[in-house]
């Protein structure tokens, strides 16, 4: 495994945050968390992470909106973007995809589909 | 002209002619004599002045008295035997005449009664039928108003002018609150009410779109012709209207049908239950996420270090508790189900946008393209309300990008319908959208009373701001509406059709009537609809302080008294009354303590006379007392006014008397409620009501000609 990959969660829920920061350093990923989505655009400048797992309903500038910024910022926009959230519906979906995210997973979620996604979408 | 007026002029007519004879032949006998007798003539003339002059003034004075009895025996009586048979003829068949003045009129006016009396025998039997069929009209009326009454929804028919032909109790209480009520808290309620305009009780432009949404339709040749849209009502209530065009034969439109839910209640419940809903998926959705993953590391990681393990158990044991908890707290309120009742209906995107761009150009002058690649693409939209928000974000981008050409598009990704406005120029930053998202829509100087937010959110919709490098060529704004499923069924109600020959249930000649015509003094005057009223006071001098203490009033709408569109106030005239207004209107001051004052009730007074001719009896009263409230008020009575008064002087000016009873007694009407204002003004309605048949036969038949006949008659009274 790479060890110079970096992810960013970006979730306001601890109980959420604890767990995936668990098994995502369990598979060799360095992690950061932000718990909002101006903490989250704060620290991408710095930590540079390959993948953002991106939490929509965030307290102030939302998860969609932090996706938009990313694809439109020329030296952020390779970012891969994985939107976990409770929202679960189709059109919440299609409106994530709509929004340039590479992946959409609903919570709750398998430990294995999210580690999975991850690994794939980091080949 | 007066009666006495005439026997002056006859009688000083008579007198010079027989002046001028005696002259003449005094002359012509003078130059027939000769010298020696005209000398004798002046001498004795001189001699025998005295005795002369005695005879030629009892002469004159007999000649005088004759004169007088021929007036008062034969002419006189004779233009009341003609005003009187008018009368029986016109508005009093029960009427008699009072014979007086020579033998032969006393026969003639004996003829005339015998004549009325037969009359009045074959006009029974007649009216008798006619009674018969109104009975079974009535029935059937009552059956229709019964079946209206029922109607869980209000029910307001329009012609094509918007006004008011036909409503039920329930849209009097929707539009209008508890009219007769008499609190001063409802001091800006509307009246709703038969002629009046719906204009008044909803905002006109939501009726014009739907119109306008209609006729297309029709132009489309489209089954579903219904057009809805909300709207938002006194105190904050939310009513969800439908409007079904009434077309005629030659399906042109003369009306339409408003159908009105009060949708208040439901919406919030549904509000409600739409955040609970939303925040116990949400919420279950995280503790699940949450206690999932923890137990799958727990499992996949069992070599964990204790402290890690620790921490995961205690994140399920306080996820688990939480979710039990949020259940428990929902359950209660998912007990009650709930529909929406703001409806969204089904549209193609390209009418859409086109309704956007066809009222952009109207009102914003702005030049809007439409680029639609498929013209299947449907949405599922409020009309009105996503139509003021895409013109309330055309003018604010207008203003902060200064761009006048604007392209409208439509694509659909899968699920999703994209509406894009597009233009040359920056894009709108993020804060600012959010900003524009909280404003309550506004376009020009109309408010639709929701904010963006709330529209976008009751059609699931998202709003975008794309920059130059997603949308190439410009700017852009993105709305993002989901798809409509594929198979929704509509609601289809009819359409009306009338049959060629007219409804027999009500009156629906307003149908017919013109606009709101500027020149209304060429109106006739059975067509225009009048607001009679009449005032009690706590005096007869108003300049001297007096105050109103009651104001009653009545509606006449195509010559039809509208009995049950009433007014009828007591007002606190904040004073003292005297005991003689008292003993004539029966108002005691303590009845008057808790009534509103003259500040509060005159507003609503003029709101329910607005658009109306005013009638008073003795007019010049009642308006002096009403002009000099103008200044403490703020309102202003402009209308056109009618006195019954001086119009019964124009048509009977034989008659001295024109009192209200003596009047209402001539016409056969009997005033119930004499002195109260309520009473006096429908007495007064009734008088003018035949007034304005006599005033036909007379050839006043505009509003311009009784206005002419009163001012003649005025002066006439004031002379003498």
């Amino acid at each position: 495994m790479d060890r110079s990959r970096k992810i960013l969660i970006v979730d306001d829920e601890p109980n959420i945050v604890v767990p995936l920061q668990f098994l995502m350093e369990q598979n060799g990923y360095q992690v950061k968390i932000a718990e909002s989505g101006e903490a989250a655009i704060d620290l991408m400048e710095r930590f540079r992470p390959d993948l953002v797992l991106l939490d929509i309903m965030l307290p102030g500038v939302n998860g969609l909106e932090v996706c938009q910024m990313l694809r439109e910022d020329p030296e952020l926009k390779e970012t891969k973007i994985v939107l976990v959230s409770a929202l679960g519906r189709d059109v919440d979906m299609a409106k994530g995809m709509a929004m340039g995210a590479d992946a959409y997973i609903t919570k709750p979620f398998s430990n294995r589909e999210i580690v999975a996604r991850v690994n794939e979408l980091l080949k | 002209m007066r009666a006495g007026n005439k026997f002056w002029w006859f009688a000083s007519i008579s007198f010079g002619l027989i002046l001028a004879i005696l002259a003449s032949l005094t002359i012509i006998f003078w130059r027939e004599l000769d010298p020696a007798q005209k000398t004798l003539l002046l001498q004795v003339v001189k001699e025998k002045f005295g005795y002369l002059f005695a005879a030629l003034f009892l002469g004159l004075a007999g000649i005088g008295f004759l004169l007088d009895g021929i007036f008062h025996i034969y002419i006189l009586p004779l233009v009341r035997v003609k005003e009187e048979a008018a009368l029986i003829n016109s508005a009093n068949p029960g009427h008699r005449i009072q014979p007086e003045g020579s033998a032969d009129l006393i026969e003639l006016a004996g003829e005339i009664n015998e004549l009325a009396d037969r009359y009045d025998q074959i006009r029974g039997s007649v009216e008798e039928r006619i009674q018969r069929a109104k009975t079974e009209a009535e029935e059937e009326k009552n059956i229709l108003a019964a079946f209206m009454a029922e109607l869980p929804e209000g029910v307001v028919i329009c012609n094509s002018e918007g006004q008011i032909l036909l409503y039920n109790r329930q849209a009097k209480t929707i539009l209008a609150g508890r009219a007769s009520s008499e609190s001063a808290a409802e001091n800006h309620q509307s009246f709703i009410g038969l002629g009046r305009s719906i204009f008044s009780l909803v905002e006109k432009n939501l009726i014009v779109h739907a119109l306008d949404e209609i006729a297309e339709k029709l132009e489309r040749k489209e089954d579903n012709i219904v057009s809805t849209f909300v709207f938002i009502g006194k105190d904050e209530r939310l009513f969800r209207f439908e409007a079904v065009p009434v077309l005629s034969a030659d399906r042109k439109l003369t009306g339409f049908i408003l159908i009105i839910f009060d949708i208040t209640r439901e919406l919030e419940k549904e509000s409600r239950m739409g955040l609970m809903i939303d925040a116990l998926t949400r919420r279950s959705r995280a503790s699940a996420a949450s206690i999932r993953s923890a137990i799958e590391a727990i499992l996949e990681y069992p070599q964990m270090a204790p402290g890690q393990r620790d921490r995961f158990e205690r994140i399920i044991q306080r996820e688990a508790e939480a979710l039990g908890d949020l259940l428990d707290q929902s359950t209660d309120e998912l007990a009650e189900h709930i529909e929406t009742r703001w409806p969204l209906v089904r549209t193609r995107a390209y009418d859409f946008l086109e309704t956007v761009r066809k009222k952009a150009d109207q009102r914003l002058a702005v030049r809007i393209d439409i680029a639609v690649a498929d013209p299947d693409i449907e949405v599922r939209v409020d009309n009105y309300s996503l139509m003021t928000a895409f013109l309330f974000l055309i003018q604010r981008i207008g203003k902060a990008e200064g761009s006048f050409r604007f392209t409208l598009q439509a694509e659909q990704i899968k699920r999703l319908v994209n509406l894009d406005i597009r233009w040359d120029g920056k894009p709108i930053p993020g804060d600012l959208l959010r900003r524009w998202e909280q404003d309550i829509l506004s376009v020009e100087s109309e408010q639709f009373p929701l904010s963006l937010k709330t529209v976008l959110l009751h059609h699931e919709a998202d709003i975008w701001s794309r920059s130059t490098k997603q949308a190439p060529g410009g700017a852009c704004l993105r709305i993002m509406l989901p798809a409509p499923e594929i198979s929704e069924p509509e609601k289809i109600r009819n359409i009306t059709i009338l049959p060629d020959s007219r409804p027999e249930f009500y009156d629906f000649d307003l149908f017919n009537q013109a606009g709101q015509d500027p020149e209304l003094d060429e109106c006739l005057l059975r067509e225009l609809a009048y607001t009679v009223f009449d005032t009690e006071t706590t005096g007869l001098n108003p300049a001297e302080g007096d105050e109103i203490i009651s104001i009653g009033a009545v509606r006449i709408v195509n010559g039809r008294l509208l009995r049950d569109e009433y007014f009828d106030q007591l007002v606190n005239p904040k004073r003292w009354m005297s005991r003689e207004s008292i003993r004539v209107h029966g108002i005691q001051a303590e009845m008057l303590e808790d009534q509103p004052t003259i500040e509060q009730v005159l507003p609503r007074f003029h709101r329910f006379a607005e658009g109306t001719i005013l009638v008073a009896h003795n007019a010049a009263f009642d308006m002096k007392m009403l002009q000099l409230k103008e200044s403490a008020t703020g309102v202003q009575f402009i209308n056109p006014v009618l006195d019954t008064l001086l119009l019964s002087a124009a048509i009977h000016p034989a008659h001295s008397s024109h009192n209200l009873e003596d009047i209402a007694d001539r016409m056969g009407i009997s005033i119930v409620g004499r002195h109260t204002a309520l009473g006096d003004a429908i007495a007064t309605a009734e008088v003018f009501l035949k007034l304005v048949s006599i005033l036909a036969k007379n050839g006043i038949h505009t509003l311009k000609h009784a206005r002419e006949a009163s001012r003649k008659t005025f002066y006439a009274r004031k002379k003498y």
